[in-house]
Order: structure tokens, then sequence, then C-alpha cells
């Protein structure tokens, strides 16, 4: 269970709003120059986010270890740093303390097997951005960091456009083709959350989770998303668009230019 | 359960036995006293006859022996009645005085006056015995009675200062549950079996302690050290994902992602259930039912799409409670998504607020369930059901600490679960 308290309440509002940025200028420049530092002990996992990030055309670099961070830290300026908070020569929130005192305005999500209110809420306190428990979908973190960047990057476009497709972010309008579609709360996440894993396979778990948010550790049963996908589809074809959404077989959805 | 007081058991011995001792002392003693004061009795007529004789009252002529008997009213001196040696009965005489039959000792004797051979009889009354018994007696009885206060009195005083520490032990240890954090603490006392009662439990207790917090920190550990292979082996089915897969192979990977997402809910189930039992949810507020599960409808009406349910509220009592509020809302998406899960196609689920209760009622298999066991960690109606057995034993461990009331019950078809605050 993701809640703790009310204090919590907070902190889901600030990822929820995350998820309402979900995506940031979608393939066309921002991710093609992104260049993120991954901090992680595991070597495999931060291997998994490198090849999945990669063919997003981001950037991954990766450290094991509390000193190596700080080195590259130091050296480079990356767009959003991911951040275990244990590592095997120190602590994750004494890079958040370096990183506040060196003035460095990285985004940083921490990733994290240890979770607790405490945890997030020393966290949140230090600095980081957002905070992802272990485990999670590649998908979702994809889209955290690219919600994040664009945070920290927005210089006055709030726009992601997708071929014919251009939602607001603020005013969470969606447009096909200068036509204003109605989607509900959900279908809007639900397409921010494709169009931020373009050309990716989304299993229908990732989506669930993804769609029900703190309810997602609950949910045994993913087939509430299939309706959310139906209606997205025949929303976005009538209003002619391109039918984007490919379903791949048994396995889940794929959002892919035709 | 006829259990007595361990205090009155060894009282009512003292009681028990004193009474039958001087029960069984006081005839004894009477007898006792009686045969010393006829034994004294005997021995002044023996005293008296021996003394008669010295007198030399052998020289006494038979007018003398007339006057003797006239003016001795206890000694007469008789012609002999061939009493061979001294005699003492004891017989029953009438006493013109008191004009009734009192008891006497009677001392028969051969006397030898003037060579002629005469009876000597001396006669006592014992009447001043039975006086003296009676105030025997009376001693006697208020000797019991002091006695018996006094053991009453002091066991009472007993009871208040020497088992104090016991009780205060005792009522401890009744209160003592090894989940709260209430270790007892025993007053000291200076008897030595009570010292060494307390200090055993407080090892007992100390130890048990122990071994039952670093059980729930394993669990808690075990449940977060379980998150980083998770991690890994999710992301590496979302990297599986992305290749080319045939259909076959597809398949596997949508079955991998529903066992790991499995996992994942077990142990973070296992991870809040041992966060409720390490209490770290102590946070109290009011919290409004009704708001909770009318903003979150929407949510569960979506979960509840895919078998068709029908979901109707009456929320018009208003339910506000107080308590955590973040296991409020994990009581009630449990007791929802339960409700949604056991359910049958095109069932129903009916959520009514009452006044202090909380009542969800849905439809599911037309069979009652075992409130003893549904409560208990893993038990599995379903076993091939997806869900882990932990959904329930939440519900129970919040309502628990909460102190709220859960009770599940079976009517007309439908499964009844109604929470009382």
């Amino acid at each position: 269970m993701r809640r703790e308290d009310g204090l919590e309440n907070k902190i889901q509002k600030i990822s929820y709003t995350d998820r309402f940025y979900s995506v940031f200028l979608q393939n066309s420049f921002v991710n093609c120059n992104m260049k993120i530092l991954i901090i992680e002990d595991e070597r495999e996992i931060a291997q998994s986010i490198q090849a999945y990030f990669k063919t997003n055309g981001i950037q991954c670099e990766t450290a094991e270890n509390y000193n190596l961070s700080l080195t590259k830290i130091d050296s480079y300026d990356y767009d959003c740093i991911l951040l275990d908070l244990m590592l095997p020569d120190g602590d994750g929130f004494d890079i958040l303390k370096e990183l506040k005192s060196k003035n460095k305005t990285e985004g940083v999500i921490i990733i994290s097997a240890k979770e607790n209110l405490e945890t997030r809420l020393e966290g949140f306190n230090l600095g980081a951005d957002d905070f992802l428990t272990k485990p999670f979908h590649l998908a979702e973190l994809l889209v955290r960091m690219q919600a994040l960047i664009r945070r920290k990057n927005f210089k006055g476009s709030n726009s992601i456009v997708f071929n014919e497709i251009v939602v607001e972010i603020f005013s969470k309008t969606v447009t096909v083709n200068d036509t204003k579609l109605d989607l509900t709360k959900k279908e809007l996440d639900l397409l921010l959350f494709l169009i931020g894993n373009e050309n990716k396979v989304l299993s229908k778990s990732a989506i669930a989770e993804h769609l029900s948010g703190d309810m997602a550790d609950m949910l045994d049963n993913h087939d509430f998303i299939y309706a959310h996908i139906k209606n997205l589809k025949k929303k976005l074809t009538q209003a002619g668009s391109g039918d984007y959404i490919k379903t791949i077989y048994g396995l889940g959805y794929k959002w892919e230019n035709e | 359960m006829n259990n007595k007081k361990l205090l009155h058991k060894t009282t009512n011995s003292f009681l028990m036995y004193a009474v039958i001792i001087l029960m069984t002392a006081a005839p004894v003693f009477y007898y006792i006293c009686q045969w010393l004061y006829i034994y004294e009795t005997d021995e002044v007529l023996l005293f008296h006859k021996g003394d008669f004789i010295k007198q030399s009252h052998q020289n006494y002529t038979a007018d003398d022996i007339a006057a003797w008997n006239k003016y001795n009213q206890n000694i007469t001196i008789v012609a002999d009645m061939g009493v061979r040696k001294d005699s003492i009965v004891g017989k029953m005489l009438f006493e013109p005085e008191a004009n009734e039959e009192e008891p006497f000792r009677i001392l028969y004797a051969p006397v030898d006056i003037n060579g002629k051979r005469y009876t000597y009889i001396e006669k006592r009354n014992l009447v001043e015995m039975e006086g003296m018994v009676f105030s025997v007696a009376a001693m006697f009885l208020f000797i019991i009675m002091i006695l018996l206060t006094g053991i009453i009195w002091i066991s009472k005083r007993l009871a208040a200062t020497i088992w104090k520490p016991f009780y205060n032990t005792l009522s401890q240890i009744q209160d003592f549950e090894i989940d709260k954090n209430n270790p007892p603490h025993f007053i000291s006392t200076d008897i030595d079996e009570f010292y060494r009662l307390n200090k055993s439990l407080e090892r007992l207790i100390e130890k048990n302690t122990a071994i039952y917090k670093s059980q729930r920190e394993f669990v808690e550990n075990a449940a977060h050290e379980l998150q980083t292979p998770l991690a890994l082996f999710q992301t590496k089915i979302d990297t599986l994902q992305q290749l080319d897969l045939t259909r076959e192979q597809s398949e596997l990977v949508t079955s991998l992602n529903n066992d790991v997402s499995r996992i994942n809910r077990l142990n973070k189930n296992l991870l809040l259930l041992s966060k409720i039992d390490n209490g770290i949810y102590p946070e109290q507020e009011i919290i409004v039912l009704n708001d909770y599960i009318e903003k979150h409808l929407d949510f569960f009406t979506e979960q509840a799409q895919p078998k068709n349910l029908t979901i109707t509220t009456n929320l018009s009592n208003t339910l506000s409670i107080k308590g955590n509020k973040a296991l409020a809302e994990v009581l009630l998406n449990n007791l929802f998504l339960n409700a949604i899960r056991h359910n049958v196609k095109n069932g129903v689920i009916e959520i009514v607020t009452e006044d202090s209760a909380l009542k969800f009622i849905n439809t599911g298999p037309e069979i009652p369930l075992t409130e003893q066991t549904i409560f208990n960690r893993f038990s599995k109606v379903n076993p091939s059901s997806q869900g882990n057995g932990l959904g329930l034993a939440i519900i129970k461990k919040i309502c628990d600490i909460s102190h709220w009331d859960i009770r599940y019950s079976f009517n007309n078809n439908l499964h009844i679960f109604e929470l009382t605050f």
C-alpha cells in the first residue's frame, strides 16, 4: 500500500500531477538529447533501464556506488538522476545533500526497495522530485522521468505533439487535426502513458498499475483497462486520427506510428 | 469453574484443623479435669482416714463413737460391715440442703478401735466440681473464639500484605499482550518465592518479546529484501516483451507478468501486515467513511465492470469515525475489492451505512464461508483464485488494532461483511 497517512496525500498529489505532465514533447527533440545518470548498485536493473531508454533516444550513464556517482555528478550535467537509496559505500540521501550543496538542478527520482513514509518525506525534503518503489515497470519510470524533465526544462511550451494529435498539458485538452476530443481523466492519462512509451509493448499490468495509482497494489484483475483502451481508440479514430494503438496478442498494447 | 482463592484454601484448612482439635480436646479436657478432681478427693478421703487413726481415736469408747457420729456429718464409724481394705466408691446421694441428689465419693475403710473392728465411712460432695467444669468450658469457648478470630484476622491481613505482589504479578500477566509494547513492571518483594517468580517471568517475557520482535522484523526485512529481486524480475520481463516474440512466447511472458505482479501484491500485503504489527500507524483522526466511498466509487465501479456487477449504495447515515486514515482506506479498499473478487457475473454489491455500522453485501458462491477461518492468513476458500489470502487477514488486523468489529454472515444467498465501530 502506498498510502500511509494524510501527509501521503500530498505526496500522491505531487506524483499525480506528474502523470499529467507525463510526456514531454515526445520523440521530437527532448528524448533525443536527454542524458541521465542511473545510480543503482544492482547492475542488471541499471542495464535494463539503460536498454529500455536507449531505444527512445535517451542516453544513460550508470554508477553503481556512492563515490563513482559523486565523480560523475561533478563532471557532467544530467537532465535527470535515478537514485537508489541503498548503495554499498554510502547513502543515497547523502548524494541528494551533495547535489543541493553544489547547487545542482538535476531532477531526481528515487527508486528504492525501502518504502515508508519517513523515507519518502526525507527524500522530498532533500530535494528529490519523485519516488518510485521497487519493483516498478520500466514504462512507468520512463513517463515519470519525461514528466520530471518536462517540468524542469519548461520554457513556455506545454504541449505534446504526435503527428495530428496535440495534447495541451495544462488545460488537459486533446485535439486531433484541431478537433477537440472529449476524453475522461483516465483516457487522457492512458493516452499520455501510451505516447510516452512509443514503440514499446506495454503489458496490461503496467497500464493497469499506472491508471490505478496507489490502488494498484491491490488489484488482481487488470481486465478493466480493455474498456479504456477501446474507448480511447474509438474516440481517436472517430476524430480522424491514425490508429496508433496496436494490440499485441496476449501481451498488451503498443503505441506505434503507422 | 468453582475455583477458590488460594488464601481461602489455606485459611479454611487452618480453621478446620483448629475446630477439630478444639472439639476433640474439649471432652478430653473435661474427663481429665474430672479424673484429677476425683483423684484429689480420694487422696483427701484417705488422708482424713489416716489422720483419724493417727489422732489415736483407737481409744474411743462406744459412747465416744456415738458422740462422734452425732457431731460429724461426713464421717461415721459404724459396726464392721465386712470391709477388708480401703475402698472408695462414687454414688449419688440425696442432699437435704439442695433438696436433690448430688454426686459423692464415699470411703469405706476398716478401723480397729479398742480392739474392736469398725468400718470408717467418709463421704465428700463433688458438687463443686460441676461449677468448675462449667467455668472451664466457658473459658475454653472464649479461647476458641479468640483463636478463630485471630486466625481469620491474621490471614486476612496476610492476604493484604504477603500476597499483594503475587496478585499484582497475576493481574499484570493477565493484561500482558506480546504484540503490544507494554512489558509488565512487577513490584519488588522481599518474599523469595515471589521474587523468583517475578524474575523468571521477566526473563520469559523479555526473551519471548525479543523472539517475537525479531520474527516480526524478519517478515518486514524479508519483504523488503524481496523487492530488489522482484524489480530485477519485472524489468527483465519488461525488456523481454519488447522483443519480437512468437505467440507462444508472448503467452508465456504474459503469464510471467501476472505471476510477478501476484508475488508483488503478496509481498506488499505482507509488508503492510508487518507494518501494522510493528505499530507504524499511530496517527488518529476523524474520518468520514461516506466521503471516501463516494469519492472512490467510480474506481470500484470500473473494477466491477468486467463482471458486470451492479453496485448500489445507501449512505444515508454518515459514518464519522476515529482511526488511522491510511488504515481505514486500506480496510475499505479491501472490503470493496473482496466483494468484487468473490462475486459472480452480473452479481450485485450493496453498501449500506447504519448508525455505527457499515455493511458490504454481495452475491457470490451460494455457500456460506466459515467465519472462524476466513480471517486467518492464507485461508483461501477458492485455492485457484487470484487473491493471496491476506485481504481478510488485513481487514481483521486493522479492525483489531482500531478496536472495531468485523463480522461475516450469510443470508438469502448473500455474503455480508458488517463493520461496527
